[in-house]
């Protein structure tokens, strides 16, 4: 690689990074120099110079002068320590900034107490350069996690804090960004009184309001019991500073404000004034949302997390036109992956509950927006689209329009079942579970596509959330479906690993592949008799599960699918029977008395659709069946339930006396 | 500066279109009371983010006004914008890393500016060889990253593709004003990393000036100012 600086022209960057070791220190100071001008802003010149390993070779320079003591001698001689001082740590910091491997790099060589040292140097250009590197390792995720439970650590956090230099106080900042986590953090710094020095900082420079107002936010969030505390402090000083900052001049100042009442609004939202305040951080994150750098990036982030399961502000950023806003830029803003993410994901927001942000989209013609974003080369784009696209195909109205089930939107859909990313491979098949309900008699489409096949495969997968994720979309693909479905459904998966299903050993892919049986025997006679095939291996793997199982839903789904059988022909009922009780033994109770007396409404309604669906009174075989169902006391207990609390088991109750007599 | 409150509050009155004589409008004028200290910093928040030390010193010096940043920042901000301004933009970026490492490491765009500054610089001393290999080597990681970076780097190679530079279509980045572009794009930066405002609040308070005279127009008739370097009231009824 030629030198790329001409004018500076010094050879290979090898020989530059050989000359860091230098033993004399002009030449290890003019290297440095070099190396620094080359880095800066330069991403990939920093990774060719980690590559050839840089780093370290300055982290030396930085502890060989630090520990020169200085002082004494000579004044050029000292005057040299302190520019390698300030020029070692320039390089370190740069080399953090914004390039994860650098970081890492500058956190293995050993340099951060070197780096801390320089804090508390005489020499205020020193001390600049050591708290600015020190700020951009802070700033990235790999950055080690400062321990504020520590009682040293947090005087020295204090002592940052009280810093009169702006570059300390910032650094103190960053840390708390990066840092505080748990409940346990926040209150240890609440009480430690950092909430007052952040206080006092909003009322400094720029770059000291912009870092405290993100530490405040991180103290406060999720944190119910020091918000309040925080917030009620001198008559509320700290909230009426971050509400007038949401009108600042800055852009970046009114987007940390408006994240730091987020945050507020959140954990305790009476300190927003209602809804008042949060309509207008709606109209301030969207306003920031036309700046063209990383504040309109990040705003439509905030907008998601403010707007994020509530319906009522959903609505209020309907109103304020945000559908169309976000749909602009939508159309703008590809060429920025963060940016086109952040929208996705605020539209996937805005059209989760309400069915008019959802037209809203299709009328914009922004739906094709959205699908192709499925094919986008960045995995966050990929996995906002597919959240996005499941929002939309909650509704009815689209599903029975048929919006999905085209092959524009299956076929990226079912390619990203292989993508390497598992967060990839959930959301798709968390947008394929929404779209393969569809009412029509488009199901078939999906079957064509080869989606059957795929997800059957992803049930058997290593990660128990992917299969319970696949299983659950083969029940919504059920749902309701005809034979032919059902058929295909049932060859792909097979009868003997769907019982294994059903044993799983987590109780989420259980319950999920229960609720599969249970659609797919749902309807006709010949439906029952899917869970007959292999010698009935699916039902003996039902009652089984059921004997052990300790979670209501994981019963309910088995009752249910139980339920369905029974009311198959008179072997079928009778297989169910002797489910019921084949797994009692001698001393043990059927599992469906257990499940009688259940604290959960809708496993004790679920248990009495499967008594009337035995005891059906036109069908062969009834009384024998009723009669060994009163020998185990189980016609006993159900007349007992006429006063259950729930109406639902009260009906099904009724309708099972309207059965047996 | 009371010119223009005294007009806004006559614009939020809403008065249908009147006359105002001078004499009244004087009158009214001295009504509104303007404190010294705040002209004077208004005056010395020109200087510094303008960057005229030594008229900042013997202002500070003069009238008692501090200013909000350590003067002794200007003269560096000053010479990396001279630099810029005089070609030297090697030697400009090297001054920014100096003052604050973290302005270009934190500011692709401006970094890409300068760049492509000192691109232009080698491509005007025809060093064509040179400044191909620059842009090769230095340019084109930034355009891969950026589109619009892209964008601009070609319409700079471009320049090394024409006979007569002076007379071709993007023969504009050969400019003094391309320099002065790239210089006060720089000076923003530096102030605004200095948590400064990067522009002066005088010329803003102009503007309104003249927002507010054309406002007002509609609705009354009355002595304006036409002459901004002079302040002038003209005679309304003169016109």
């Amino acid at each position: 690689m030629p030198s790329a600086s001409p004018s500076t022209s010094s050879g290979r960057p090898a020989d530059l990074v050989s000359r860091l070791a230098s033993p004399d220190r002009g030449a290890r100071l003019r290297a440095l120099r070099e190396l620094k001008n080359q880095i800066i802003g330069n991403r990939t010149k920093k990774l060719a110079y980690l590559k050839l390993g840089a780093v370290p070779a300055v982290a030396a320079v930085l502890a060989d002068a630090s520990d020169d003591g200085g002082g004494d001698g000579d004044g050029s001689c000292c005057c040299r320590r302190h520019d390698l001082l300030v020029q070692s740590a320039a390089a370190l910091g740069s080399f953090a900034c914004g390039v994860d491997a650098g970081v890492r790099a500058v956190v293995d060589a050993g340099a951060l107490p070197w780096l801390r040292r320089l804090l508390v140097s005489p020499d205020e250009k020193v001390v600049d350069s050591g708290a600015r590197s020190l700020k951009m390792i802070y700033q990235s995720k790999l950055a080690p996690k400062y321990d504020f439970l520590d009682h040293q650590n947090l005087e020295f956090l204090l002592s940052l804090l009280n810093s009169k230099n702006d570059n300390v106080t910032g650094l103190g900042a960053s840390i708390i960004t990066h840092s505080c986590q748990t409940s346990a953090e926040q209150w240890a710094l609440y009480e430690a009184g950092v909430f007052q020095k952040l206080v006092d900082l909003i009322g400094g420079s720029v770059s000291q309001r912009d870092a405290s107002l993100e530490s405040l936010t991180a103290i406060i969030r999720n944190n119910h019991e020091v918000t309040p505390k925080i917030l009620e402090f001198e008559n509320g000083r700290a909230l009426n500073l971050i509400i007038k900052f949401t009108i600042d001049k800055s852009p970046r100042t009114r987007l940390l404000a408006c994240a730091c009442l987020i945050a507020v609004s959140k954990t305790s939202s009476r300190y927003v004034e209602g809804i008042e305040l949060e309509s207008k951080l709606i109209y301030r994150l969207l306003e920031l949302l036309e700046d063209p750098g990383q504040v309109g990036d990040e705003a439509s982030f905030a907008l998601s997390s403010l707007i994020e399961e509530k319906e009522d502000l959903q609505k209020l950023a309907f109103e304020a036109n945000a559908i169309n806003k976000l749909c602009f830029h939508l159309q703008n803003g590809l060429s920025c992956p963060k940016r086109l993410q952040g929208i996705l994901l605020a539209l996937a927001n805005i059209c989760s509950k309400l069915e008019i942000c959802r037209s809203k989209l299709l009328d914009l013609q922004a739906f094709d927006l959205v699908s192709d974003a499925l094919r986008h080369d960045c995995t966050d784009i990929r996995v906002a689209a597919c959240i996005c696209l499941r929002s939309l195909s909650r509704s009815v109205k689209n599903l029975s329009a048929g919006y999905f089930m085209n092959e524009t939107v299956i076929i990226p859909l079912l390619q990203l079942l292989h993508d390497p990313s598992i967060s990839v491979q959930l959301a798709a098949l968390g947008a394929i579970s929404n779209i393969v309900i569809d009412f029509t008699r488009r199901k078939s489409n999906f079957i064509h596509c080869g989606g059957v096949k795929l997800l059957a495969e992803l049930s058997m997968a290593m990660d128990p959330v992917v299969r319970s994720h696949s299983l659950r979309a083969l029940k919504n693909l059920t749902f309701l479906a005809d034979r032919k479905c059902k058929e295909v459904v049932l060859s792909e998966i097979t009868a003997s690993s769907l019982a294994s299903l059903i044993r799983d050993p987590e109780s989420a892919v259980q319950e999920q592949a229960l609720a599969l049986v249970r659609n797919l025997v749902d309807g006709c006679v010949q439906s029952v008799d899917y869970a007959f095939t292999e010698n009935g291996i699916i039902l003996d793997a039902i009652g089984r599960q059921l004997q052990y199982a300790s979670k209501a839903e994981i019963g309910i789904q088995g009752m249910y699918a139980l339920s369905n059988i029974a009311s198959g022909s008179k072997v079928q009922k009778d297989a169910v029977m002797d489910q019921l009780f084949q797994h009692g033994g001698m001393n043990t109770q059927p599992f469906i008395m257990r499940f009688l007396h259940s604290n959960d409404n809708q496993l004790r309604t679920a248990s009495i659709w499967v008594l009337i669906n035995l005891t059906t009174s036109y069908c062969p075989g009834a009384a024998g069946r009723v009669l060994k169902l009163r020998n185990a006391g189980i016609i006993l207990q159900l007349k007992s339930m006429t006063n259950d609390p729930c109406l639902d088991v009260k009906v099904v109750q009724k309708i099972y006396h309207l059965n047996v007599h | 500066m009371a010119q223009v409150t005294f007009l806004v509050k006559l614009i939020m009155r809403g008065s249908s279109k009147k006359v105002i004589t001078k004499e009244d409008w004087e009158k009214r004028l001295n009504d509104v009371k303007i404190r010294k200290e705040d002209m004077n910093k208004l005056v010395m928040n020109f200087l510094v983010t303008e960057g005229f030390v030594d008229a900042a010193e013997k202002f500070r010096k003069e009238s008692g006004t501090e200013p909000d940043i350590d003067l002794s920042t200007i003269t560096d901000r000053m010479a990396v914008k001279k630099a810029v301004q005089c070609g030297n933009v090697e030697d400009a970026i090297e001054k920014v890393n100096d003052l604050n490492p973290e302005i270009l490491d934190t500011n692709p765009q401006l970094f890409f500016h300068l760049q492509q500054q000192r691109l232009i610089e080698l491509i005007r001393n025809g060093k064509v060889e040179e400044a191909l290999e620059f842009a090769q080597e230095e340019l084109a990681p930034r355009g891969e990253e950026n589109q619009s970076f892209l964008e601009e780097l070609e319409r700079t190679v471009a320049l090394l593709a024409f006979e007569d530079v002076s007379n071709c279509p993007v023969g504009d980045l050969l400019d003094m004003s391309q320099r002065l572009k790239t210089a006060s794009e720089v000076n923003a930066a530096i102030l605004t990393s200095q948590s400064h405002e990067k522009d002066p609040k005088l010329p803003s308070l102009l503007k309104m000036l003249v927002w507010a005279q054309n406002q007002l127009d509609e609705k009354a008739i009355y002595p304006r100012i036409k002459d901004l370097s002079t302040a002038k009231l003209e005679d309304p009824s003169a016109s």
